[in-house]
């Protein structure tokens, strides 16, 4: 038990020593429009960035795009995407390929001049994609 | 007053679907001392096949209940021969897990037929509702009552009036001495095994027409009421499962009614819990179910 | 290293600590559909520890985990008297419960001017710990492997202590191992605690990794896979459980033209293999033979007293 202890001890002097930069004051807010393509479980998904403090758009920021399902946390490897930017200010554009339809969460991980991670749920049916704003309630009588 | 009598009725109709899920579970569950996991999805394969009949060539209830039925029982008989029948005699969690591989595999299989998040389902019965007084029943809910009934009283009929139903209890009761009695437990199993798929198949059209629709999460959600009702009522009962089924429909429209679906399922998982912890051989079952499972 | 495979190797790294938890009830004899339950309570204490709190990582996934063992002892106490069926099922009971919890829990603080914390059904966002401080992704990664050895490491030692040998004659007979005036309930306890601590780090680690969670990660699905992996990967030894979630995690990557049948291909895979090896790959009786290859063999002749020909 006190290996276990020692270790601990061991691994949490060095997670606190890591190095403390300076916090990223900036946090990004996102929106996130998806289209599905001609290609089955292939979705085009366009990503508007903005401060959310301010609500000025982000430019200028290396936006990579990763997917994980909520019901199967991990279990799912989708090659994380680097998105386009766009010619609006803020506005990037990514090519999504998924393994299965259903509820993705787009892990949006910004780089670059900023970090920062937005993560959107949308809901990836054939022929469209939809924000899905409250996880429903399991298939049960309605009165 | 009249709301508790009202959610009483809605309660005990769909009740009576728990009660048929929780009927086949047991039935698999007496005859072979393991847990399928897999067995709401099998009724799920069923529901799916139901629903492909339904949109594909726009057949009827009885139509789509066959389908579903036999959908059902395919499935149940696919989970037995990989999970089951190779299995020696100790590795009860090495089937429990392989239920549940299989599991994720016919939940895969059903979406990759029908992608979308809900597909429509026939309907059982449309017309007005039967009006009691202040108290309305529903003419659905009608038809899944007397249907659920009726195929609990014929599962009945067969266990104590046949020789098929008396091998199975047989099986249920002492699996050697079956065995040794001249029971052919080889034929019985697989048997057993989709005549319960089967009727795991009636109850979840029974669900599927009254819900009017088919989503993936139905395979889970089926094995989770079918699995409560039957601890509630009794493990390898029958009788407790029909009653196990009963009284989770009053508990869960009740708690519906008053404080939403959330809370609906939070009481359901508790009466569960609570069971277990205090009294684990439910309703009606007897002790000698509370038999370890070892790895 | 790209971020790719770094998020793969994070994700192995975290789901090795709720297999791990399940492994360890396994050797006691006890199959728990629950440790999910664990997981998602680490996972929201030690992100209400650094997002709301303000607390450093160190402390919050200690939190985490003793939140972890904490509810894991309160749960098992009451379900001590249950053996097999009965007590995996009142942990998927109890794991439901835990997660529809979450989904009624509301717990939020205003920091900034905005509003962070647990907001029911709609997930616990913005557990921004590390983008605040500037850990990137390999470093993030080395701390989870970190703690990950560290506890590899713990089951090494106790596979060879008393409580190790014990948790086993427990799982193997119960009523033996307390007639032999071993305390059943107490090391259950124990066992129980410790499985609960090990998925409240792991919850904690995942937390930080991806800054969101929401009820409907913690259902059922995680907590039977993780118990998949032990069975999977072997039950003789904690690497069995890592094997596991190798061959699920890393077999994905094999068969990614496949993606959409990935599912069909490995429950079926899973289903032969447990025809073959209930115990899993590598299960006891290979650790032992394997652990026999580095033992000298004994003298081969002695002559009748004791010293060799």
């Amino acid at each position: 038990m006190t290996a276990i202890n020692l270790a601990y001890a061991l691994a949490a002097a060095v997670a606190a020593c890591l190095p403390a930069i300076a916090f990223a004051q900036v946090r990004a807010k996102a929106d996130v429009a998806c289209r599905p393509t001609p290609t089955t479980l292939q979705y085009d998904c366009v990503i508007t960035l903005t401060n959310s403090r301010t609500n000025e758009p982000l430019s200028d920021v290396t936006l990579t795009v990763g997917a994980d399902m909520p019901s199967m946390p991990m279990m799912h490897n989708v090659r994380p995407v680097k998105a386009a930017p766009r010619e609006e200010p803020g506005s990037y554009q990514a090519r999504l390929m998924l393994e299965m339809h259903g509820d993705w969460m787009l892990q949006l991980n910004l780089s670059g001049p900023l970090r920062d991670r937005v993560v959107t749920i949308i809901r990836f049916e054939p022929g469209r994609a939809t924000l899905a704003a409250e996880p429903e309630v399991p298939s049960s009588r309605k009165h | 007053m009249v709301d508790l009598v009202q959610n009483t009725i809605d309660g005990l109709m769909i009740g009576s679907s728990y009660g048929l899920l929780a009927l086949g579970f047991t039935l698999i569950f007496g005859v072979m001392r393991r847990l399928n996991l897999s067995y709401g999805p099998s009724v799920m394969i069923g529901g799916y096949l139901g629903t492909v009949v339904y949109l594909q060539f726009g057949a009827g209830p009885l139509t789509v209940a066959a389908a579903v039925v036999v959908g059902a029982a395919v499935a149940g008989i696919y989970v037995e021969r990989l999970c089951f029948a190779p299995m020696k005699a100790g590795a009860a969690i090495a089937s429990m897990v392989s239920s549940f591989a299989i599991w994720m595999q016919l939940e895969q299989a059903a979406i990759l037929v029908l992608p979308r998040h809900t597909y429509a389902f026939p309907p059982l019965a449309t017309g007005a509702p039967l009006e009691l007084g202040p108290f309305a029943i529903r003419s659905d809910h009608l038809v899944m009552l007397c249907s659920a009934l009726g195929l609990a009283a014929a599962v009945q009929l067969v266990l104590y009036r046949t020789r098929f139903g008396l091998a199975l209890r047989a099986i249920i009761g002492n699996p050697v001495a079956a065995h040794l009695v001249g029971v052919d437990v080889r034929m019985v199993m697989p048997l057993a095994f989709a005549g319960a798929s089967a009727i795991g198949g009636v109850a979840g059209f029974l669900v599927l027409a009254v819900d009017q629709q088919i989503t993936p999460m139905f395979g889970m959600w089926a094995t989770l009421k079918g699995l409560i009702a039957m601890m509630i009522g009794g493990l390898g009962s029958v009788p407790g499962a029909v009653l196990g089924g009963l009284l989770l429909g009053v508990i869960e429209a009740q708690s519906q009614w008053y404080f939403g679906p959330q809370i609906r399922d939070l009481v359901a998982y508790f009466v569960l819990f609570a069971f277990l912890a205090i009294r684990p051989r439910g309703l009606v079952g007897s002790m000698s179910e509370a038999s370890t499972q070892k790895a | 290293m790209d971020d790719y495979m770094i998020g793969v190797l994070s994700n192995i790294g975290i789901v090795s600590f709720v297999a791990l938890s399940a492994y360890l009830l396994l050797l006691t004899g006890e199959i728990s559909f629950g440790q999910q339950a664990f997981f998602a309570i680490g996972a929201y204490a030690a992100g209400i520890a650094t997002a709301l709190w303000g607390w450093p990582l160190a402390l919050a996934l200690a939190w985490g985990a003793v939140s972890g063992g904490g509810a894991a002892v309160l749960v098992g106490i009451p379900t001590l008297r249950l053996r097999g069926l009965y007590f995996s099922i009142a942990t998927l009971a109890f794991a439901e419960m835990v997660r529809i919890l979450f989904a009624l829990f509301r717990y939020q603080v205003e920091i900034d001017g905005e509003l962070v914390g647990p907001n029911g059904a709609e997930g616990f966002r913005s557990i921004r710990y590390i983008f605040d401080r500037n850990i990137d992704a390999v470093q993030f990664l080395l701390l989870i492997y970190s703690l990950l050895v560290a506890v590899l490491l713990g089951f090494f030692f106790l596979e060879r202590s008393r409580t190790g040998v014990v948790f086993r004659m427990i799982g193997e007979d119960e009523t033996l191992a307390g007639l032999q005036g071993i305390s059943v309930a107490r090391h259950k306890v124990l066992a129980a605690g410790i499985a609960g601590a090990l998925a409240g780090v792991g919850g904690g680690l995942y937390a930080h990794l991806t800054t969101y969670v929401e009820p409907r990660i913690f259902d059922v699905m995680l907590g039977v896979h993780s118990l998949a992996y032990g069975l999977i990967g072997g039950l003789g030894t904690a690497l069995g459980p890592l094997l596991g979630v190798l061959i699920d995690v890393g077999l994905l990557e094999s068969i990614r033209p496949l993606a959409g049948y990935r599912m069909i291909i490995f429950g079926g895979i899973v289903a032969l293999l447990l025809i073959v090896r209930p115990r899993g790959l590598l299960d006891e009786r290979l650790v032992h033979r394997i652990g026999r290859l580095f033992v000298r063999s004994p003298p081969a002749k002695t002559d009748g007293r004791g010293k060799p020909a």
